[in-house]
């Protein structure tokens, strides 16, 4: 396994009972990479982003990250994960949620640069369960990145994000990256997938198509991301 | 009003229990098994009380009360010699023992004499079975002493408690130790599962934390909080309500805390089989009310049926509330055996659900 990859998962099956959530999944996403992780609901995303940080182990393949066969406590530390819902405590304000993911990662003195980055700085003493949905994925965010992870895993950002902020969120995720920090995002949304170096597209489990933005829509036959992607997903699903 | 919208909302919350079978269950099983196990332990209980009698007369009228008070439905008597009366109570193989003088006969016949009982006195109202046994015995006695009315007095003695101890006494004791473990077990079941269902849990576990940290920071959070609400009811029981404490405030407060840990780690542990709030308050009734009936708290496990009394010995709560009713009542301290029993117990149970609630955190996840 070179280390260049800064997450490698290799023959990844996963089953939850009769369900077969993913089905012999290979992805390699070299350091410093945002990789965007594109297909329907309930096709297997989320499921493969549990596997990379270790909430889930597969039951064949493997999953490496950061040099580390997963699951590996260790590595976690490296690790940010924003869950697609925004996992947060709201009892707590925004600063002392926050304060609390850099605690438990030793990293309090990222707390400030984090809440300017999600611009909630200003509205760090509010408690949480005040706040509207976007507020929250932003503070949610802020808990996931505190600790300057080298890896972030980011499971649908962006949903009930305002436009505006998210391109503030996509700049920042782009200098992230340039700093080397390597992100796996998921999504539906094809303006951000666009945004992404690499993307993979994933139905029933499967891998179905992987490449740059470009390679996609020379895939799928059109210059339209999102008609490329429906036009891959239907071409395997009739074969 | 619209008969098809009530309909519609009757309908859509009786769909809801179809699925829920959990609730269904308890809705339906869980009144059986409460009231069954209220019955048996009401019917089944074995009333008679454990009666020593040393019959120390050297004339016939103590050999009369003596047979009389065998013979007794209130009471369970048994000869014994009047210096093992006090390690008889002490050890909970009687109740009471009625000393009868050497010289009661002899007295008697002046017309006045006194009989002494010695009661345990732990449980108020123990003595009166006593006390209505030896009142039969004497009425039927005084008829035998030809000539003249006898007036027959009791001495009674209690080894705890005492004259002015009363049913809150008694009660209090327990109820101090079982206030804390109930709220402290329902918070805890209720945050935890919190955790869990908010997404928080899932985000600690993709965290360097270890699932032994998650726990003992739990644990140690609603310590504080169960050792100022344990300050709270300690205090106010001995100074307000001032119930009847023998015993070192300190090792009183011991046994709260250890009660309190426990419930902190049953409450993690049992969270794990509930998906929501209202699937978490559904273990009161299943696990603390059987406690509470079972654990000695309003019944004696020495009277409960034989098999409810196996139960009883695997339950927490027995130990715990006869350590706090041997700390409170009997003024026990860390040299009594017994003591000692209880709280190697309890703490035993405080370990097993500390390994019980960190196996939960990798089942539910992995």
């Amino acid at each position: 396994m070179s280390e260049s990859f800064a997450v490698s998962v290799e023959e990844v099956s996963k089953s939850f009972g009769r369900l077969k959530a993913l089905d012999g999944v290979t992805l390699r996403v070299p350091k410093g990479e945002i990789y965007g992780l594109l297909g329907p609901n309930g096709a297997g995303k989320t499921t493969l982003i549990r596997l990379i940080c270790g909430l889930l182990e597969a039951q064949s393949g493997t999953v490496n990250v950061l040099g580390e066969r997963m699951p590996q406590v260790g590595v976690l530390r490296h690790i940010g994960y924003m869950t697609q819902q925004a996992a947060l405590y709201p009892a707590l304000s925004v600063e002392e949620n926050v304060r609390f993911f850099a605690a438990i990662n030793g990293a309090e003195d990222g707390v400030k640069e984090a809440l300017q980055l999600v611009q909630l700085y200003d509205r760090r003493s509010s408690v949480v369960q005040t706040l509207s949905g976007g507020m929250r994925q932003r503070c949610s965010l802020a808990c996931a990145l505190v600790h300057r992870p080298e890896l972030l895993l980011l499971d649908e950002p962006t949903v009930g994000v305002d436009p505006q902020l998210r391109v503030q969120f996509w700049e920042s995720f782009r200098q992230m990256a340039a700093n080397g920090t390597t992100m796996i995002v998921s999504s539906h949304v094809m303006d951000e997938a666009d945004r992404c170096k690499r993307l993979g597209l994933i139905q029933y489990g499967r891998l179905l198509a992987e490449g740059t933005p470009a390679e996609i829509r020379t895939m799928g036959g059109s210059q339209n991301l999102e008609e490329a992607f429906l036009a891959l997903a239907g071409r395997k699903t009739d074969s | 009003m619209s008969g098809h919208r009530i309909a519609a909302i009757t309908r859509r919350l009786l769909q809801g229990f179809r699925r829920d079978r959990r609730t269904l269950a308890l809705l339906f099983v869980a009144p059986i098994v409460i009231l069954g196990l209220l019955g048996y332990l009401m019917r089944g209980s074995s009333s008679a009380p454990a009666v020593g009698i040393a019959n120390e007369d050297t004339g016939q009228l103590g050999a009369i009360v003596a047979s009389s008070l065998h013979h007794s439905p209130r009471i369970s008597a048994t000869d014994i010699s009047a210096a093992d009366g006090d390690a008889k109570l002490r050890d909970g193989s009687l109740t009471a023992y009625i000393v009868i003088p050497a010289d009661f006969s002899a007295t008697a016949a002046t017309g006045s004499v006194a009989l002494e009982v010695h009661v345990e006195g732990s449980q108020p109202g123990e003595d009166a079975p006593v006390v209505q046994a030896l009142q039969q015995a004497t009425i039927a006695t005084a008829t035998l002493v030809a000539g003249r009315s006898v007036n027959f007095s009791l001495k009674i003695d209690h080894l705890y408690g005492g004259p002015n101890y009363d049913t809150l006494d008694y009660f209090g004791a327990a109820f101090i130790g079982l206030i804390v473990f109930f709220l402290v077990f329902v918070i805890t079941i209720v945050s935890f599962l919190n955790e869990r269902t908010q997404g928080t849990l899932e985000r600690l576990m993709a965290s360097p934390l270890r699932r032994g940290e998650i726990v003992v920071g739990y644990m140690l959070g609603f310590t504080v909080l169960a050792v100022i609400q344990s300050v709270e009811v300690l205090a106010f029981a001995l100074a307000v309500l001032r119930i009847h404490n023998q015993g070192n405030v300190l090792l009183i407060f011991g046994m709260e805390a250890l009660m309190a840990i426990a419930a902190v780690n049953l409450g993690i542990f049992l969270s794990m089989f509930a998906r929501s709030e209202f699937q978490a308050v559904q273990f009161i009734p299943l696990a603390i009310v059987p406690q509470v009936l079972l654990s000695g708290v309003i019944f004696p496990v020495s009277t409960e049926p034989t098999a409810l009394q196996w139960l009883s010995d695997v339950l927490p709560l027995t130990y715990a509330v006869n350590g706090m009713r041997d700390i409170m009542v009997k003024g026990a301290d860390l040299s009594w055996s017994s003591l000692q029993l209880d709280l190697a117990v309890v703490a035993g149970f405080v370990i097993l659900f500390i390994a019980a609630g960190t196996a939960t955190l990798r089942r539910r996840l992995a």
